[in-house]
């Protein structure tokens, strides 16, 4: 049963991956601009527009181009960047390798943190602990990432000098050096997300402390460390996993701000650049990753809701 | 001082009559020193050699160029703006790339920061009597960084590449009507000669690092740059990791002096603020171009040395000659006379621009006609040209422009000022692409809005300016502006060889420009360079060519 229902979610996966990158193609077209000039600069002349954008096959019937690009990425070719004029493989596995460490340490932080606020407030509800923890996450929620990643600059990086302002790190430093530089670049992404993990953890407590089994729990006499920790969290926790992973898609693609606030070269810039100068092998590539990476983050999602919570797997299938 | 007549006979007995020309302007007055050393180097004088002769001349020496008190050794950390696609000296046109690649290359000669040439891979240039042949002597013992000595043959490829129109070279703008491919010719293995399409009084400017796609390469190069960066200069590559940066270290066979730094280290970044941040952090030593508006932090810090460079780069605001309600001389006049170039040099720009007059001829260069007077606000005689016009009700009008650096707030303080001849101007301002478009006619809301703004960077010599923005069959002539007159007198300033019938074509085109106003150039903006304390010997010019060769820490 739940190899049909995985078989099922990656051939929905793949439907949307496609019709995907039709969007991206097509939008990609619309997009002002011309490749060449991105290259030349405006004041190119007209004849090296011209042979570069020959060169480059973008003047090409948009058609052609985009079976073109299809068939080779359907045989494991993602093509080559227009830009740069190389394959675009090796830009996209860096991205992608960088904007998975910095979610990485962004959710290892963001996620037992707010799992606890959303407890802590949820066991004192209406107390001013609540209040601080719903109204101080949610006013981090709000505050946009480039207003607290540069005030988190000047305090840590200028002032202080205590963390490096680029997310960066040097050639081949280890474990220990590359977390140090996400540190800084990660608040603000925890800044962000701790608003939100901890007011579903804390809904999703109130929910399950308010429910029968949780009242039958301690009428049993069983202890309250006891009854939160099998009965409660268990149940108050499955909102809070889709939650999590509606974020991945734009902890891996979406940190454009944050990823040029702190230099650091993750997907969400490598997209911004390549829409922005019309690299569409590029911005192709890069978006069916950050698709794949959605569509397994979901996929994860419901496994782990329908591990948690068997009515909803069973439910989906009788 | 005293004039020593015989020394100075001695010197000019070799000149041709146009280098003595020079010299006896600057005798009688009528050329300054920086105008000699300027004009000189384009006619390929040494400077050692203008230092003699303004000595006997009993003017004192000219300066010399001293390397800054550093210690050797140093790595020097630059913030730079990531290079747009790949490195490669044939169309490489952004800031990044082109600062790049002039780390490893070399040029004929170097356009330094008072546009005064210096020698670099050519020693010495001359051109024939009309000025449509230059012949160049090259540097001998200059090798490669992959071994082989540089050559005419090396000059002749690299030039024959640049200025072939089936290739994709950014370098054609530049030599279009002046160089094809086959008219650099080899005379022997160290001599040139380029035998130009027309006359050309500032052909060394067009082979000198204003042309930032001039490096010579092997002529055996065949593409991919980024695999060899094989050039002359002082520096070789270390590491190159596209987006994220490049170091260079010294080339050990480098025929000048040796590089001073140990080590060179680009970072790069796609935004000004964290450029900024990273150097106030301590992470880089240089900022290579800072705008004064987004760097006003940095502007009167104590531990920062700010470079400020004139340049000829400015923001143009472009009113269509062909189109109501500009198709009248007099409304685009009225429109300049709005403007309070004093306020924009010192609000706007914070100090760091001089004031424009109307023309491309920025002071900076050494043709500009100093006669032509400086046009100042005046409401009240552009209120009479309005009702002159018949438009003393004023109009509406859109005017577009790009969302970069200064230039939204330059059209809002434009917007506020022509407010008060009646002129209603809505604003519409796009990112740099939607404006641009395919930068050609039809296609382009930089081409063909009724009102624009749009920034040019600096050139050593106006030729683009005046022949791609400004002549009839321009290709980026925004204001539409079709004038014989103009025509004529372009193609005379282009092909004057001696200084003061450049001035005297000049002043006639400042004069026309000023009459005609088809573009407001309000301001001429300074390249800015932030260099931390301690750090010193940064040498930028204002084509965001960063030489650091002498770079070195305190």
């Amino acid at each position: 049963m739940i190899a049909r229902f995985i078989a099922r979610r990656i051939a929905l996966a793949l439907v949307t991956l496609f019709v995907l990158s039709v969007l991206v193609f097509f939008c990609c077209q619309v997009l002002p601009g011309n490749v060449a000039l991105a290259i030349l600069g405006p004041q190119a002349d007209p004849r090296t527009v011209n042979v570069l954008n020959h060169e480059l096959g973008v003047d090409r019937p948009l058609l052609v181009q985009y079976s073109s690009w299809i068939t080779s990425f359907l045989q494991g070719d993602m093509g080559r960047s227009y830009i740069y004029r190389a394959p675009v493989a090796p830009f996209i596995l860096q991205a992608i390798g960088h904007s998975l460490k910095l979610a990485s340490v962004a959710i290892l932080v963001v996620v037992p943190l707010g799992i606890l606020g959303g407890v802590v407030a949820a066991l004192n509800v209406h107390r001013p602990l609540d209040r601080i923890i719903s109204i101080g996450g949610v006013s981090a929620t709000i505050l946009p990432e480039f207003v607290s990643g540069i005030v988190l600059i000047l305090v840590f990086g200028v002032w202080l000098r205590w963390l490096p302002i680029s997310a960066a790190w040097p050639q081949g430093a280890g474990v220990f050096t590359q977390v140090y530089h996400l540190i800084l670049p990660a608040m603000p992404l925890v800044l962000v997300l701790f608003g939100y993990i901890a007011r579903m953890a804390r809904a999703g407590m109130i929910e399950a402390l308010d429910s029968d089994y949780t009242r039958t729990a301690v009428l049993k006499g069983l202890t309250w460390r006891l009854v939160i920790w099998r009965h409660v969290l268990r149940n108050a926790l499955l909102p809070t996993i889709t939650v999590i992973a509606t974020q991945a898609g734009y902890l891996i693609g979406g940190l454009v701000v944050v990823e040029t606030l702190f230099r650091y070269e993750g997907v969400g810039s490598l997209i911004f650049a390549a829409a922005t100068s019309k690299d569409f092998p590029m911005l192709e590539a890069a978006v069916l990753v950050i698709g794949i990476t959605y569509a397994l983050a979901t996929l994860i999602a419901d496994l782990l809701y329908s591990i948690l919570n068997p009515r909803i797997r069973m439910g989906s299938y009788k | 001082m005293a004039r020593k007549i015989k020394l100075l006979d001695n010197l000019r007995s070799g000149l041709t009559a146009l280098e003595n020309h020079l010299v006896d302007g600057y005798i009688d007055g009528r050329v300054s020193r920086r105008e000699l050393l300027r004009h000189g180097s384009v006619l390929g004088l040494s400077l050692p050699f203008l230092g003699r002769i303004s000595l006997a001349a009993g003017f004192g020496a000219a300066p010399t160029l001293a390397r800054a008190n550093v210690k050797p050794g140093a790595t020097i950390r630059v913030a730079c703006h990531v290079p747009q696609g790949a490195v490669d000296p044939l169309i490489v046109g952004s800031e990044g790339g082109l600062a790049m690649i002039q780390q490893v290359g070399e040029f004929l000669c170097i356009d330094g920061s008072d546009l005064t040439l210096q020698p670099c891979l050519a020693e010495t240039w001359k051109p024939n009597e009309d000025g449509t042949v230059w012949t160049f002597t090259l540097r001998k013992g200059v090798k490669f960084h992959s071994g082989g000595e540089m050559k005419a043959d090396d000059v002749v490829a690299t030039f024959d590449r640049l200025a072939d129109p089936k290739n994709a070279s950014n370098a054609l703008s530049v030599f279009k009507g002046v160089l094809q491919k086959g008219a650099t010719r080899k005379v022997d293995d160290y001599t040139i000669e380029f035998h130009l399409d027309s006359r050309s009084g500032n052909f060394p400017y067009l082979v000198s690092s204003d042309n930032y796609n001039a490096i010579i390469l092997p002529a055996s190069y065949a593409g991919d740059f980024e695999k060899s960066w094989d050039g002359t200069g002082p520096f070789k590559i270390d590491k190159y990791i596209p987006n994220v940066g490049a170091s260079f270290v010294p080339n050990e066979n480098y025929w000048g002096p040796k590089a001073l730094p140990a080590r060179t280290e680009f970072t790069f970044f796609r935004d000004i603020q964290p450029e900024i941040l990273a150097f106030q952090g301590g992470q880089v030593d240089v900022i290579n171009a800072l705008p004064a508006t987004a760097g006003v932090a940095l502007l009167s810090d104590p531990g920062v040395d700010i470079i400020s460079v004139k340049s000829s780069g400015h923001h143009a605001l472009h009113m269509r000659c062909d189109m109501d309600p500009f198709k009248d001389p007099r409304v685009r006049r009225a429109v300049a006379l709005c403007i309070d170039r004093d306020k924009l040099v010192k609000g706007l720009m914070k100090g760091h621009a001089v004031v424009g007059n109307d023309s491309p001829f920025a002071p900076i260069y050494p043709s500009t006609d100093p006669t032509v007077p400086q046009r100042k606000q005046d409401i009240a005689q552009a209120k009479e040209l309005m009702k002159a016009a018949g438009m003393e009700k004023g109009f509406q009008v859109t005017l577009s422009t790009e969302q970069f650096l200064e230039i939204p707030t330059y059209v809002q303080l434009i917007q506020n000022w022509t407010k008060e001849i009646g002129i209603d101007v809505k604003l519409e301002i796009m990112d740099y692409r939607t404006y641009v478009g395919n930068a050609q006619y039809g296609t382009s809301r930089w081409l063909d809005s009724v009102m624009g703004c749009q920034v040019w960077y600096h050139r050593g010599v106006p030729n683009v300016f005046l022949g791609g923005g400004l002549t009839s069959d321009g290709p980026w002539n925004p204001s539409h502006f079709k004038n014989e007159q103009f025509d004529t007198l372009n193609k005379s300033y282009v092909a004057a060889l001696d200084l003061e019938a450049k001035r005297e074509a000049s002043g006639r085109i400042e004069r026309l420009l000023l009459d005609q106003s088809p573009v407001v150039y309000g301001y001429f903006f300074n390249h800015l360079t932030a260099i931390k304390k301690g750090v010193a010997g940064v040498q930028p010019n204002a084509m965001n060519q960063i030489f650091l060769q002498s770079a070195g820490k305190e």
